[in-house]
């Protein structure tokens, strides 16, 4: 019924705490949104979930997140963790020395896939999927870096998309982003969840109101509320998350 | 016309007329090796071995010579060096122990030429008791080395975290970020510097003096003396004999049109 499990999840950064004791669930293929003022730890929650942490140096976390039943910290090893809960970040980060076909299955290649029919067929359609097989299906040797920023975002999406993860965590994926790409990423996280649990992080309230079926308030580095969406904005039970979502600070 | 305009035209003046200055020597030196070298390029120079005084002759032996040695060289010295900026900029860690390398390996480049060449002369020909073209190829790529390293170096750590996350958030090992995507991004950078590594070492004649010296005939093999375009030049421009010393100017004029080559090539990689 749940596809990730937190249990007790505190995370530091060399002897600061930024997190602390955090439990959740998340329901499979909903979207659950991350709101916080800025600092409050939620980019370092996501990063929690599929063990990017711990890549800064001095990082440390404690605690479990449990995926599908496994503990992704002492059950399963951090490549295996990424391949299955994959990441798109703040800024768009294509490789730049990689087209736009590599890009989308660098994943796959680097990992040992070679074979060119196969990947053919995953190129067409991931990029079919994010909406980005029209405008680029004639150029797609041309480099990833050449492409504008919404599409390089949504090139990045088929690139973490492309190795068929269960659980898609995104990082203020729009707030880099123009209006009319931005909607198109929203558009496109409410068709990935028939098939991904989708956690995004976001300080766009209406952007969390708009897209998620699930919202978590941190603040301070602890889970403040919990709920559906709709009861989150509607009738919050926390005052401060009231607060916040009125927009009163943050 | 107030005081900052006028210290505003003195500085622009000044370095003007200082670029000129410096710049007069420059094109001085390339228009003469042209025009003094000109006369004698042609295909026999370019493909025939040298011949006795007064009977003409060519420079293909040195040609080759210089192409060989350098591509040894380079063989040698490219591997270590990329694999030693991959170790500075990824595995170092900002050690005690790698600024301690880091250190070394920058003070390699600044040591003479002349020094490299005694060290191979000490370590291999006077060890195998002639002279060969690996102890050339050994002292050139202690020149290339360090150049290559820190190219690797600063090129690898340009590569932004935000490109490193993307690819260790696809599952992917470190070595394999490493080697595909970082030195990947990096790539022209230390092509570039390869590039200019080559160049460089294309015009250093002290090392081959006391390491490969010279020959009249074709390579033999690399554990052999060898003729190199630096040493015929230094030969020949000493000579005395007429023909020989036009042939200096000939050997002179082609390897600065190699360095410019190179120089464009890499200014075109450099800005793709």
């Amino acid at each position: 019924m749940y596809k990730l499990r937190v249990n007790g999840l505190s995370a530091w950064f060399q002897n600061k705490q930024v997190l602390f004791d955090i439990h959740l669930e998340f329901p499979e293929k909903k979207v659950i949104a991350i709101i916080g003022p800025s600092g409050c730890g939620k980019t370092t929650f996501l990063r929690c979930l599929n063990r990017m942490h711990e890549l800064t140096p001095g990082a440390r976390v404690e605690g479990k997140v449990i995926l599908d039943g496994k503990d992704i910290y002492s059950e399963m090893d951090a490549m295996e963790v990424r391949r299955k809960i994959g990441m798109v970040f703040q800024k768009p980060n294509p490789f730049p020395h990689m087209s736009i076909y590599d890009n989308v299955v660098a994943g796959l290649k680097l990992m040992g896939i070679r074979d060119r029919k196969i990947l053919d067929g995953i190129v067409e359609r991931k990029l079919k999927e994010v909406g980005l097989w029209d405008e680029v299906c004639n150029d797609l040797k041309r480099s990833g870096a050449q492409l504008s920023g919404g599409q390089q975002q949504r090139l990045c999406i088929a690139r973490a998309l492309a190795t068929e993860p269960e659980v898609l965590l995104m990082d203020e994926p729009t707030s880099s982003l123009d209006p009319a790409s931005s909607a198109r990423v929203e558009a496109l996280i409410r068709v990935l969840k028939n098939n991904t649990t989708i956690v995004i992080v976001t300080h766009n309230i209406q952007q969390a109101a708009r897209i998620s079926d699930f919202t978590a308030f941190i603040y301070n580095g602890k889970l403040i509320e919990y709920g559906e969406t709709k009861e989150i904005f509607e009738s919050p039970k926390d005052p401060l998350t009231e607060k916040y979502i009125t927009g009163r600070f943050g | 016309m107030n005081l900052r305009k006028i210290k505003n035209a003195l500085i622009r003046i000044t370095s003007t007329i200082v670029v000129v200055l410096i710049t007069i020597p420059l094109l001085w030196i390339i228009f003469d090796v042209f025009i003094k070298g000109i006369s004698v390029i042609g295909l026999e120079f370019l493909i025939s071995l040298p011949a006795p005084i007064g009977e003409g002759g060519g420079i293909a032996n040195a040609i080759l010579g210089t192409l060989i040695i350098n591509a040894m060289a380079c063989a040698i010295g490219l591997p270590l060096g990329i694999a030693t900026g991959i170790y500075l900029s990824e595995y170092s860690n900002d050690s005690t122990f790698s600024t301690f390398i880091r250190t070394i390996i920058y003070t390699l480049s600044g040591v003479p030429s002349i020094i490299l060449g005694l060290f191979a002369f000490a370590l291999i020909v006077i060890r195998i008791g002639h002279y060969t073209a690996i102890a050339a190829a050994f002292a050139l790529s202690i020149i290339v080395i360090p150049i290559v390293a820190k190219a690797t170096e600063e090129g690898m750590r340009a590569v932004s975290i935000e490109i490193r996350e993307g690819a260790f958030a696809l599952g992917l090992p470190k070595w394999i970020v490493v080697t595909k995507i970082i030195l990947g991004v990096a790539k022209s950078s230390i092509i570039t510097s390869s590039l200019l590594a080559f160049a460089r070492i294309s015009g250093e004649t002290a090392p081959l003096l006391f390491t490969a010296l010279f020959s009249y005939y074709w390579p033999r093999g690399i554990n052999e003396p060898m003729a190199s375009l630096q040493v015929l030049i230094y030969n020949y421009a000493m000579s005395g004999f007429e023909a020989w010393v036009i042939r200096a100017w000939g050997a002179s004029l082609l390897l600065l049109l190699l360095v410019l080559f190179i120089n464009i090539l890499v200014r075109r990689i450099s800005t793709r």
